[in-house]
């Protein structure tokens, strides 16, 4: 078909013309037939452009799994060393057998499993929560001026502020209640969404913002189809940093505030261990609450970044 | 071409704010399906003018008639939504058009193929060269499907040899198409290459300066006496409107 197109397009010049091309030599080679212009459109495009190489499985093993690993098991090797060769006081340095004894006991007892699940509700749901009213109110403040110059330096201080100062006055207002719990949760994780999703906002090229406006988007179609997803980045990198608070917060929270009808979560655990003033006990807990953050970053918020950036160009193949 | 004015602009004048005038009496009358090249040095309001065409901005004084359904735009950065593919690329702009979803796959593919990017069509913008990223851009303002054309200095952040290729691809598409095309340079070689019309434009404030009608437009190369000839001709011309500035 633009074949046809092109032919009819180059008769005239054949026709009328034929003359005038004979007497101008650069008539000759000027008009290029399509199929070679195709090709030599095609040479260039090759010439310029490399093919994206994901790296081998094998390559991110050695460059991201196995540095960690080995780091972790010379460092338990150095605690073991020490232990036997120090043999410090054990209700003060327990060795790591004890710890992994400690941890044994605790899910022999059903005791881990039963803190585990229930911090990681609170978390998870909390987080939820706190996505649900970050994400609506960091959409309002970036786009509306006068809101955001009244309330962004507010919520830019509330990140600032450890939320485990709302311990207190969470406990007054709300008892030892689940309430309690969600309402630090949501003191820690909410700003940082909203910040998160303000710094990306404001990262949109002004450029794109302007190509949708000629492309013929309104206000509603131009957020959600070019200003949401170019913001995306920041967003996610807030909703991981909203995540690190929110279970942070949850384990101070529950930390201090114990009994009632607080359930019983990491954070208690790991404070009847302290009342016990069983070390190995606190120690296996602390490794818990690491290892639970640890796994969730690994598990969820790493692959959705690395795909995110590495479709948008930002992560360059074999980095990071 | 055929005869119908497609943009009319009378006794255009633009200010912004208390600032100087940028454009100053712009009259400018141009045809469907004509291919018109605005030329000027830095200062002489071409991007404004553009802007103004395109709607993007209101006149301070004096009218701009262009077709109803407004006209298409292309940037100097080719503004590709980073997050898409080259097809999507050109889907988001049909799907704003109001074009089905069911009919947007084969019709983005068919554009990507006017600018010999079929192959590419699953490539994320990164992936791309700067010619091939101006070219999906390019497909994407054909999809808009609107009358004319408006090219801001799409072509100048590329290299020479990508730029040799891509005029002759534009030029091959403006013939296919039949669009309106007003395209905006500092590049006086690429106005006489491409134009039928050459309109240069003075500086500070902007008017029109002089205008040059190219008879036989096919077969020409950036390398062709004919516009070497030209381009000098111009290039005088553009130098004394420079030089009214030193005074």
């Amino acid at each position: 078909m633009p074949r046809d197109t092109a032919d009819l397009l180059v008769e005239p010049v054949e026709t009328t013309e034929a003359d005038l091309a004979s007497i101008r030599p650069q008539a000759a080679y000027s008009t290029t037939e399509p199929d070679d212009f195709r090709s030599l459109e095609a040479g260039l495009d090759r010439l310029q452009t490399d093919p994206d190489r994901a790296p081998s499985a094998w390559k991110r093993f050695t460059t991201s799994v196995l540095p960690p690993i080995v780091f972790v098991v010379a460092l338990l090797v150095a605690w073991q060393l020490y232990i036997v060769i120090a043999q410090p006081r054990p209700d003060l340095a327990p060795s790591p057998l004890d710890v992994v004894t400690a941890i044994g006991q605790a899910w022999e007892s059903g005791r881990l499993q039963l803190a585990v699940t229930t911090s990681l509700e609170r978390g998870v749901l909390g987080f939820l929560v706190a996505v649900v009213v970050g994400t609506p109110l960091g959409l309002l403040l970036a786009e509306v001026k006068p809101l955001r110059r009244a309330i962004g330096p507010i919520i830019s201080g509330l990140q600032v502020l450890p939320s485990v100062a709302w311990v207190p006055a969470a406990i007054i207002w709300f008892g030892l209640t689940d309430a309690t719990v969600y309402f630090v949760v949501l003191m820690g994780a909410v700003p940082s969404i909203v910040n998160g999703l303000i710094a990306g906002v404001d990262q949109v090229p002004p450029q794109l913002r302007r190509v949708g406006t000629v492309l013929g988007a309104g206000p509603g179609r131009l957020a959600a189809l070019v200003v949401l997803p170019a913001a995306l980045p920041g967003y996610v990198a807030g909703l991981k940093q909203g995540w690190a608070f929110s279970w942070r917060s949850l384990m101070a929270a529950e930390i201090i505030a114990t009994g009632g009808t607080i359930g019983f979560g990491v954070g208690s655990m790991l404070d009847q261990s302290r009342e016990l003033a069983d070390l190995a006990g606190v120690l296996a807990t602390i490794l818990l609450i690491l290892a639970i953050g640890i796994l969730i970053e690994l598990a969820f918020f790493a692959p959705l970044e690395r795909r995110m950036l590495r479709r948008r160009g930002l992560l360059q193949a074999g980095a990071k | 071409m055929s005869g119908q004015t497609a943009i009319r602009i009378e006794q255009l004048g633009k200010r912004f704010g208390a600032g100087p005038l940028v454009l100053d009496d712009v009259n400018l009358s141009i045809e469907a399906g004509e291919f018109v090249c605005l030329l000027g040095a830095s200062g002489c309001g071409k991007s404004t003018l553009l802007n103004l065409i395109a709607g993007l901005d209101r006149p301070t004084t004096g009218s701009i008639d262009v077709p109803a359904e407004g006209a298409a735009v292309m940037f100097q950065e080719s503004a590709l939504m980073p997050w898409l593919t080259a097809r999507q690329n050109v889907e988001l702009a049909l799907r704003l058009r109001g074009v089905p979803r069911a009919a947007r796959r084969g019709e983005a593919l068919e554009l990507l193929d006017t600018v010999n990017l079929a192959d590419a069509a699953e490539k994320r913008p990164h992936e791309l060269s700067g010619g091939m990223r101006q070219r999906v851009a390019l497909a994407r303002a054909l999809a808009q499907d609107r009358p004319v054309l408006l090219m801001d200095e799409p072509f100048a952040a590329l290299d020479a040899i990508t730029r040799d290729l891509l005029h002759e691809e534009l030029e091959r598409v403006w013939r296919r198409t039949g669009r309106t095309i007003v395209f905006v340079t500092h590049n006086v070689r690429e106005a006489a290459r491409l134009g039928q019309r050459v309109v240069l434009l003075s500086s500070r404030p902007g008017r029109v300066a002089g205008e040059w009608r190219i008879a036989e437009t096919t077969g020409r190369r950036i390398e062709s006496p004919e516009v070497a000839a030209l381009s000098i001709e111009i290039t005088e011309q553009l130098r004394k409107e420079i030089r009214r500035n030193a005074a």
